[in-house]
């Protein structure tokens, strides 16, 4: 949905604060745009270009994340309630295969590729999973209390780190040695996670910043102030920009990778989640409470969304060609 | 047009959420509940939906055909009041509270076992690509559920001794429905909620198996002189076929036509009773009058103290 022109005056406010104003579409953009569609059981498939339905992917209960495989030639997208991960061609849409694995939320191929870690929220269990390229097999499960949210790779893959949504901790297991390594407390629930220049950035989901968590000393030392219900980041692909969605405020906060200062602020209404980003640098972003998506462009100032399905939550645009591995 | 609906819902849904409740939760330091909290209000708007189109049926066929006239205005307004405080979502929140923690530590347990749970769909792959086939499976199996749920309410003194108080109503309308112990309520919602759980009902389908029983079980209860004829009266459960299930035919322990949407269970298991031709009235006499004319406080109370000493006599 364009935003109506008669609208204008009441987005101005937004439009100002994120200097978005509405316009023409941008220029074409080849590819397919993966919604999962959590609160209906279903995966969409749009066409990038005109945001029409391509297709729609039937699911058994919930999907919420996704993971390219390292050689971005299968989307893996876990269906948590049914218990199944869904093997997909990201190129067509084509669906190759269901296999039963338990209760797969949040999950990310390792640097190396070697492992791909799933997260159970409801389950209280982090699972790694050894990858050979065609197939998984579970190498430990993890008893994590309480609620493991979120995880994020040390760039050497010799670690990998938990938010823990109900008890407000981060963990860090070593993936050397199969064991945790320690727990820190960073925040109420703790939800996004990623790796930036040595340090954890968390978006603490039960309050209104990012913590700068040091892994080396299991330290705090910085929080970002970015809005209520910071929850998750994402670095742009150049590696300029890193993207945090705030849920409760509805608002993605842009923060210079460098200084971590913030250099802009974009209001987008509707409780935003995942982000993917595509070729343009527009940025394809699930609203939570809306049923919709948004496609936001902060270069030429274009907001516009489009109704998907209930509560779309993982997101992905994926070209034909996906370069390196990626988690949503 | 159901594109546009859908739309619709789900912006009155999210402003709801966004407006009201992700707020409050986020105050309270409650926001790993959040998306949880979004379902609830679906399921919640639901149950304002489901009283509207109950009553938007039933009330002018009670106006039309009534089997006896309201008299007693008092009673049906507590049983309003049950409806609401059910329908509205209370209730079903306490039972989801209670379930999302069982249901997490059960599953862990489960998942560290090595062994992943089937569902319906995998255990039957048909079902897969048809998901209004499935649907119906799960109402069935649900349905059977609740037909042995409402006999061993009526079997086990202790669970009579709540369940009672729906079987006091003199004044049976479509609103009786939900005159339940709040109690009683909540050992219902554990055992659909946990039948659901184990035949793995998809959390979209929930609610739409939530409505269809309850519509045809506040049908069911209807002030209507309605019966669905020789065949209709074996496949679905009319107002005639309950209310004798109310009287003095079919009360208590020894009671009849326990089904709620599919009278087959009665016919297989013996409990069936297909006189057409009766009405009868309803409300079981030799209950405590507080139980049938009380305010709804006044009720919970009385059903309480039932059951505590059903509970002494059995010790």
């Amino acid at each position: 949905m364009r935003v109506p022109l008669l609208l204008a005056p009441l987005l101005a406010p937004l439009a100002l604060g994120l200097g978005l104003l509405a316009g023409s579409l941008p220029a074409r953009a080849a590819g397919l745009v993966y919604v999962l569609n959590s609160g209906e059981a279903t995966i969409q498939v749009l066409d990038a270009d005109s945001q029409a339905e391509k297709s729609r992917i039937r699911v058994l209960r919930e999907v919420h994340h996704l993971a390219l495989t390292p050689d971005g030639k299968t989307l893996l997208v876990g269906d948590s309630g049914a218990n199944e991960m869904l093997f997909i061609n990201p190129g067509t849409g084509e669906l190759l295969k269901r296999e039963p694995l338990s209760n797969p939320y949040h999950m990310g191929f390792s640097p190396d590729g070697r492992f791909l870690v799933i997260t159970s929220l409801r389950r209280d269990q982090v699972d790694v999973y050894n990858w050979d390229g065609k197939a998984l097999t579970l190498a430990t499960r993890f008893d994590l209390p309480d609620m493991p949210s979120h995880l994020a790779y040390s760039p050497d893959g010799k670690v990998v780190y938990v938010t823990l949504q109900g008890n407000g901790l981060v963990v860090a297991i070593s993936l050397e040695t199969m064991q945790p390594l320690w727990k820190t407390e960073v925040g109420p629930e703790p939800a996004g996670i990623i790796w930036q220049d040595g340090k954890l950035l968390v978006g603490v989901m039960g309050s209104d910043h990012v913590a700068v968590l040091n892994p080396e000393t299991q330290a705090v030392e910085r929080r970002i102030t970015v809005g209520r219900g910071a929850h998750a980041l994402f670095p742009s692909p150049k590696g300029d920009v890193l993207y945090v969605t705030s849920r409760v405020d509805s608002r993605i906060t842009l923060l210079d990778p460098r200084s971590l200062d913030i250099v802009r602020v974009l209001d987008v209404p509707g409780g935003p989640d995942c982000i993917s980003f595509d070729p343009q640098g527009r940025l394809w972003v699930t609203l939570r409470w809306k049923g919709r998506i948004a496609l936001v462009d902060p270069q030429k100032g274009v907001l516009e969304t489009r109704r998907v399905g209930r509560s779309p939550h993982g997101i992905l645009y994926s070209a034909a060609a996906p370069a390196e591995p990626l988690t949503n | 047009m159901i594109g546009a609906l859908q739309d619709s819902w789900n912006s009155l849904n999210g402003w709801i959420f966004e407006t009201l409740v992700q707020p409050a939760l986020y105050s309270l330091g409650l926001m790993e509940w959040a998306e949880d909290a979004f379902d609830w209000i679906d399921f919640a708007l639901f149950g304002l939906v489901q009283v509207l189109v109950v009553y938007a049926i039933c009330r002018p066929l009670e106006a039309w055909r009534p089997v006896e006239p309201r008299t007693d205005g008092r009673s049906i307004r507590t049983d309003i009041l049950y409806t609401l405080l059910t329908r509205l979502g209370l209730l079903p929140l306490l039972a989801f509270v209670l379930f999302a923690s069982m249901e997490s530590r059960l599953s862990g347990l489960v998942a560290s076992s090595g062994w992943v749970p089937p569902t319906l769909e995998t255990l039957f792959p048909a079902l897969r690509d048809a998901p209004l086939l499935a649907l119906a499976v799960y109402i069935v199996v649900l349905d059977f559920g609740e037909y042995w749920h409402h006999r061993f309410q009526h079997r086990f003194d202790w669970w009579w001794a709540l369940h009672s108080i729906h079987h006091a109503q003199r004044q049976m309308t479509f609103w009786t429905d939900d005159r339940n112990h709040i109690l009683d309520d909540m050992l219902g919602a554990v055992w659909f909620g946990g039948l659901a759980l184990l035949i793995g009902v998809p959390p979209g389908q929930f609610p739409l198996v939530v409505v269809v029983l309850r519509v045809a079980e506040a049908f069911s209860h209807a002030n209507i002189r309605l019966s669905f004829g020789r065949v209709g009266e074996r496949l679905l459960v009319s107002p005639r076929f309950h209310r004798l299930h109310h009287s003095r035919f079919g009360s208590a322990r020894l009671g009849k036509n326990y089904a709620v949407l599919l009278p087959v269970w009665d016919w297989i298991f013996g409990t069936a009773d297909f006189r057409r031709d009766l009405f009868p009235a309803t409300g079981d006499r030799r209950l405590p009058e507080e139980l049938a004319s009380g305010g709804w406080l006044r009720q919970q109370w009385a059903g309480l103290r039932q059951l505590g000493l059903a509970l002494v006599r059995r010790a």
